[in-house]
């Protein structure tokens, strides 16, 4: 950690905490402005998408693994945290992101035991149909998760006494728990780990030349994103107090996916930026324009074909043109 | 939550209300010319003598993925109603904030945020799909925000349950749709009582709202001394119905009911007589959105002698249906469906209510109480809220497609008069 | 199940796996030549259907249809491969991915153009009837679509093995750069390729749409179903896309019937069994997994 930390110069790093409290307070300081609670309610589910893209920019970004069906292990975390509070009759929010993690982890150690042993394309339409396969269990297991009606009576999320259930306190759990999995997400991305999984997406065959075990680093990385994914999903669950069939849906794998290459695959913010961007053409703009889904789908050509470094690679050419 | 304590400043005209304002009139533009031939239900406001503060009514519909021609025949009606009252209720100008709810319960609960923080609606109105309504149902409870649903059906958002699961009765919500209850209990009673069918086998989409209109059926017909032979289950959007009715035919009970409606209607009917069940002495009964008008104008004859129950029928011979169906065709030249009934009757409980308490919505248990208390003429029939629980007090009408002069509609061929739902 | 009943559910089984072969045929070929998956081929498949549609609507030809979807989507095809897709040659996932796009745009703009109401073509003329299977009605029109796949198989097969552009094909499987580095017009071939995949796919929507309803959202539910045949049956060859479309068709079916409670999930579950058992797929020739 120190060594890490020795890296960095005391004046971005207080930039860094100076962001995080921003981030955070963002309902206290909006407070004013007209509207400002549902600027709140978007900005909670960006930070959520951005947790589940995040999550899959481990596997696109960092290993090489193009997986399509990220919903699952989100929607997994969904259910496993409603379900947990419900059936143990408890607000416990530790319990809940516990259960959500546990479930989502082993979910994505069953499929990825499967899927990993596919790569490119193919590891792409595995994971989209072992998505849709969670997909149809969670529509058909109405006893447990409600079906098609979706679950509703998601508990509180309480922890050490401190109620998050209201939309602001529900906002700073959000944001802090968004920036935890960040700075996780940023270790890893920074350790021996992280440099063997950028191994794996640069040349597989040399990593196991190397003496790694490929196929049991690639699993690791897939239980990894997917027990990420299940925090995301918890707090999905916990932001609505109600999951539906929609979040194992194929469509949050899509936004999760397109979220990554427009903000930038393996870059730490380019998820983060991509969730931001997406969000704002499919929630915000189609209160003005119909095409919105157009917009999006040319968005994302333009970004694939002439900016596959997304928005935060292009930032970074440009900064560094301009210091030139 | 508290998100709506601010009535003070809810007149001041800000930018972003202004900019929400032009929203609708960019909504409705955007739904291009199919859907809206006559873009005038916009948030026009005519100078008067006198206007009261404008009304705000924010409509959560589909307007993209699979429901978006509900949305789109919910708003037609919705225009076309407060065109006929040059666009004032109770003498308040209307701004009508349409957003699309693309058939998701996340986008659903943030437009329904934004109704209530950032348009600052005074009321609202709409959504189609039962589990969005189940995801808002606690955000508008808590937010004191009166709520008209105009279509979605789910038993529990008018009734009393555990723990509000899946959802439960709110003080602040209206219903002027249908409870699946009351579109699928009443023709299994008439079934049994009237029409003397001794058995029936169902057949419905394995969904929520297809598995309640099952039980309900069941439980009307069996009271009725009826017996239910076996059951099959279709999961939503299954392409091919040929399978499902071929089984069908391989069982021996004549009288099937079903609940499938959209896509899922059409291919049923469509299999259904491929495989030539009429002549095999089959016969097709279900809950009315089986042969809706959506669904009718592509299967046209080939519904030929389905009988279904709905609390309407675009033949339905009543002076205020007449006029309605009239004023609809004129202005968008094409028949109106029982989802524009829905909205019509939101947008006339809501005027009703509104002159009872001379357009001041400020009081919200005396609008509530106002609500509660309209009764009028609906193209339904007689239309009143149960007050108990908010869902609508109607009459169900047992409707036979029949081919009239080549067109194929749904025929009145009985009454079950007054059917409440039974939640308390 | 008495036998009258199962024979009528294998018919229903084969016409339904004939109508995946016809779909999933222009995502195998492509696959096959190219190494991209086209993930707009149900956005395809959902414009020839709408194509059939307006051509319905206007002139009650459905045959005219049958000509001018695949055509027109052709031409979209023959268009969209040197504009998007040759700007990323060899990089295979990103072409993947550039169709992700293309289908959310072509969906949308289908949409706004047709609207979206629920939509249905009625029968064609002539095969709008039933004929008497086994005591039962049985409509001709499923018949058809079982006749149709199969010529379409035998077609596509006399094109692979007996003709120019088949042997091209069958070189450019198995080795591209060889091909291009022999004189042949690389570029010329895939674009052509991508065009034939592509009008296949509307080929595809046009046989479908009297069968299945038309509707928004419908272009995802069938890219669904094709990249599960193609997956089964074994990536990138004609056999494969046959293999699996006739094993999914009737284990739908049947599935749908006796397990009715596995029904979304049967074929999924199908697939991880088959991808557990044999890595390539029925009949592949690449190994999905090692």
């Amino acid at each position: 950690m120190s060594g890490v930390f020795a890296r960095v110069r005391i004046l971005p790093l207080l930039a860094v905490f100076a962001a995080a409290a921003l981030l955070v307070t963002f309902p206290i300081w909006s407070a004013p402005w007209e509207g400002s609670r549902y600027a709140t309610s978007i900005l909670r589910d960006m930070l959520v998408l951005a947790i589940l893209a995040l999550s899959l920019d481990l596997l696109v970004g960092s290993a090489g693994m193009p997986s399509l069906g990220q919903s699952a292990y989100f929607g997994a975390g969904a259910y496993a945290a409603a379900i947990a509070g419900q059936r143990l009759g408890s607000d416990d929010l530790l319990l809940g992101l516990g259960a959500a993690i546990l479930v989502s982890s082993l979910l994505a150690l069953a499929i990825g035991a499967v899927a990993v042993r596919a790569a490119g394309i193919f590891f792409l339409m595995l994971t989209l149909a072992f998505a849709q396969m969670v997909f149809a269990v969670a529509f058909q297991a109405v006893d447990i998760t409600g079906g098609s009606n979706g679950f509703s009576g998601v508990r509180r999320p309480m922890l050490f006494g401190l109620d998050f259930n209201g939309p602001d306190a529900l906002f700073h759990l959000v944001a802090v728990i968004f920036l935890v999995v960040l700075l996780i997400v940023w270790r890893i991305r920074s350790s021996t780990y992280g440099r063997a999984l950028v191994g794996l997406r640069e040349n597989e065959r040399r990593m196991r030349a190397l003496g790694y075990d490929t196929t049991r680093l690639k699993l690791s990385a897939f239980v990894l994103a997917g027990a990420i994914a299940g925090v995301g999903g918890a707090l999905q669950a916990y932001s609505l107090r109600f999951v539906s069939t929609n979040d194992v849906g194929v469509a949050r794998s899509v936004e999760a996916f397109v979220s990554v290459l427009i903000g930038g695959a393996s870059s730490l913010l380019g998820p983060v930026v991509g969730a931001i961007v997406v969000l704002f053409i499919e929630r915000v703009m189609p209160s003005y324009i119909a095409f919105a889904e157009t917009v999006l789908g040319l968005v994302f050509i333009i970004f694939v074909l002439a900016a596959r470094q997304g928005i935060v690679g292009l930032a970074r050419v440009a900064y560094a043109r301009a210091r030139a | 939550m508290d998100e709506n304590n601010g009535a003070e400043r809810r007149y001041r005209l800000t930018r972003r209300q202004f900019l929400a304002a032009s929203s609708a009139a960019a909504a409705i533009a955007a739904c291009g010319p199919a859907a809206t031939p006559n873009p005038s239900g916009a948030a026009t406001v005519e100078p008067t003598a006198s206007p009261g503060p404008a009304l705000k009514i924010g409509q959560l519909l589909p307007f993209t993925k699979v429901y978006a021609e509900l949305g789109n025949s919910m708003k037609r009606a919705t225009d076309l109603y407060l065109k006929q009252k040059g666009n004032k209720l109770a003498n308040r100008p209307v701004t009508v904030v349409y957003e699309d709810e693309a058939n998701d319960p996340v986008v659903g609960a943030q437009k329904t945020q934004k109704f209530i923080d950032s348009d600052r609606v005074d009321l609202m109105m709409g959504i189609v799909a039962t589990p969005i309504a189940y995801a808002v149902r606690n955000a508008i409870d808590a937010a004191k925000l009166i709520f008209i649903e105009t279509n979605a059906g789910g038993n529990a958002l008018t009734r009393t349950t555990t723990n509000c699961t899946p959802s439960c009765k709110s003080k602040y919500i209206f219903r002027t749709s249908f409870s699946s209850y009351q579109i699928s209990y009443p023709i299994g009673e008439y079934f049994a009582t009237q029409k003397g069918v001794k058995e029936v086998f169902t057949f419905v989409a394995d969904y929520g709202f297809g598995n309640e209109s099952a039980a309900d059926f069941t439980s009307g017909f069996t009271k009725g001394g009826g017996k239910i032979t076996g059951g099959l289950k279709a999961p939503l959007g299954s392409a091919d119905f040929l399978p499902y009715v071929t089984q069908i035919k391989a069982q021996n009970t004549k009288d099937i009911y079903s609940f499938f409606s959209g896509t899922d209607a059409i291919n049923y009917i469509k299999a259904w007589t491929q495989l030539g069940m009429p002549a095999a002495g089959y016969k097709m009964n279900g809950a009315g959105f089986l042969t809706e008008q959506d669904v009718l104008k592509e299967v046209k004859e080939q519904a030929n002698g389905a009988t279904t129950s709905l609390f309407w029928a675009v033949t339905l011979d009543n002076a205020e249906n007449k006029a309605f169906v009239d004023a609809y065709q004129k202005e968008y030249s094409l028949l109106p469906d029982v989802f524009a009934v829905q909205a019509w009757d939101g947008m006339q409980a809501v005027d009703l209510a509104l002159q009872a308490v001379k357009g001041d919505t400020s009081n919200k248990d005396a609008f509530i109480a106002a609500l509660e208390s309209v009764k009028f003429k609906s193209p339904r029939g007689d239309f009143e809220f149960d007050k108990e629980t908010h869902n609508p007090i109607q009459d169900m009408y047992i409707r036979e497609v029949k081919v009239q002069s080549g067109q194929a509609v749904n025929t009145i061929v009985g009454k079950v008069a007054r059917v409440t739902d039974p939640g308390k | 199940m008495t036998p009258e009943t199962a024979v009528v559910q294998a018919l229903n089984g084969i016409s339904f796996g004939a109508l995946l072969f016809i779909l999933a045929a222009g995502l195998s070929l492509i696959f096959g030549m190219m190494d991209v998956v086209n993930l707009a081929h149900g956005a395809f498949y959902m414009l020839g259907a709408y194509i059939t549609l307006s051509v319905v609507q206007r002139t009650g030809q459905f045959w005219l249809a049958l000509v001018l979807a695949p055509v027109l989507i052709g031409a979209l095809g023959l268009l969209m491969e040197p504009l998007l897709l040759r700007r990323l040659r060899g990089r295979h996932l990103d072409q993947v991915l550039l169709t992700i796009g293309v289908s959310l745009v072509i969906a949308d703009l289908i949409g706004l153009t047709w609207g979206r109401e629920i939509r249905s073509v009625p029968f064609p003329a002539g095969l709008d009837h039933a004929i008497t299977i086994l005591g039962g009605d049985y409509p001709v029109y499923r018949l058809f679509v079982i006749a149709f796949g199969a010529a379409l198989a035998v077609v596509l097969a006399i094109v692979h093995r007996r003709t120019r552009v088949g042997a091209l094909i069958r070189a450019g499987v198995q080795d591209a750069p060889m091909l291009a580095a022999l004189g042949v017009d690389i570029d010329r071939l895939f674009a052509v390729t991508f065009a034939i995949g592509a009008a296949l796919a509307g080929l595809a929507g046009v046989i479908a749409a009297p069968v299945f309803g038309i509707y928004p959202g419908m272009d995802v539910d069938y890219l669904i179903y094709s990249l599960v045949v193609v997956v089964v049956g074994g990536l990138g060859t004609l056999s494969g896309a046959v293999a699996g479309s006739a094993l999914i068709g009737p284990a739908d079916t049947f599935g749908k019937v006796l397990v009715p409670q596995f029904a979304l999930a049967l074929i999924f579950a199908i697939m991880a069994l088959v991808l557990l058992l044999r890595p390539t797929g029925l009949l592949g020739r690449i190994r999905i997994a090692r």
